[in-house]
């Protein structure tokens, strides 16, 4: 927990200094996690907000400060999918939408031969958004949640309230799929 | 074909080279005053739209109340003694002369 219970149950209670509090520690976290989910830097501070606004709204809901960290990131994946729902800009996966230079870069990525400078940066992102276009937004973001955030499959649980057998499943179809994108991008790049 | 295992720890790589390049954010300045705006202004849609529907459900109320009072009043008109047919009977009795009187017959008619 970045702060103590206390602070979140005066936010609870309605003060909102105790909540300008919670926000300004979690902020720069949330907004982190959020760009790696929406994969648009310009909107990232929008879909923050609207998180922070939800949790304003809903702290009362909140059953004890313990769980107040799932909570939030319950908050934030919901806010992050509603973008990309509404979005619906992210073009479908195709096989071309992986350029050559994408590729390649992958590869050196994997190989370890990389300086990340912000262009290189820029690229890898692109990259990995472009494979995540093999599946949908609810995946994508389940996927980055556990591969990307670090998150465990308990914590899962309780953030998306499903049995951690069907996160498995789901995650490893998704996983399948990208790998599968992957791997044929590769292959085209290597047959020319 | 499936994914190989190569291609799996080439992609475990991909996405924490992702996670690097894609670092925690700092906020602009303006990201708190932000907030607070859209928090008042959620607060004061939600004060109006409460407001709103107080009034609504007092005025529903008070007309229930009003319809109540109308019908438990005992009504202004007198109920009629006679009902609609009972009166259109009465004006169109089968039993007046020209109904049941004895017939008459013209006996001297031309060509008789």
């Amino acid at each position: 927990m970045l702060v103590d219970f206390e602070l979140v149950r005066r936010a609870q209670q309605g003060d909102s200094a105790a909540f300008n509090e919670v926000v300004l520690a979690y902020r720069k976290r949330t907004m982190g996690t959020i760009g790696r989910l929406i994969a648009r830097t310009e909107d990232v501070e929008d879909v923050a907000q609207e998180v922070f606004l939800r949790l304003y709204f809903s702290l009362d809901q909140l059953r004890a400060p313990e769980v107040f960290e799932p909570w939030l990131y319950r908050l934030t994946v919901n806010a992050a999918y509603d973008y990309l729902r509404k979005q619906r800009r992210r073009p479908e996966f195709r096989m071309s939408d992986l350029s050559e230079q994408q590729v390649m870069m992958a590869d050196a990525v994997a190989g370890g031969k990389v300086e990340h400078d912000q262009q290189q940066k820029k690229k890898i992102r692109e990259t990995v958004d472009s494979l995540l276009g093999a599946v949908s937004e609810a995946d994508r973001v389940l996927l980055l949640m556990k591969e990307v955030e670090g998150l465990s499959l308990r914590e899962l649980e309780k953030i998306y309230r499903v049995k951690e057998n069907a996160l498995k499943v789901r995650l490893f179809r998704a996983r399948q799929r990208v790998l599968k994108a992957f791997e044929t991008a590769e292959r085209k790049n290597e047959n020319g | 074909m499936y994914p190989t295992r190569g291609g799996d720890d080439k992609l475990d790589s991909l996405l924490q080279v992702y996670r690097a390049a894609c670092p925690d954010r700092e906020p602009s300045a303006n990201f708190m005053p932000g907030l607070w705006r859209r928090i008042e202004s959620r607060r004061n849609f939600t004060f109006s739209f409460q407001r709103m529907v107080r009034g609504f459900v007092t005025a529903a109320a008070a007309v229930t109340l009003a319809i109540g009072v109308y019908v438990s009043l005992p009504r202004a008109r007198p109920a009629p003694e006679v009902s609609y047919l009972e009166a259109l009977a009465d004006a169109n009795t089968l039993d007046t002369p020209e109904n049941v009187g004895p017939v008459r017959l013209e006996l001297n008619e031309p060509g008789r």
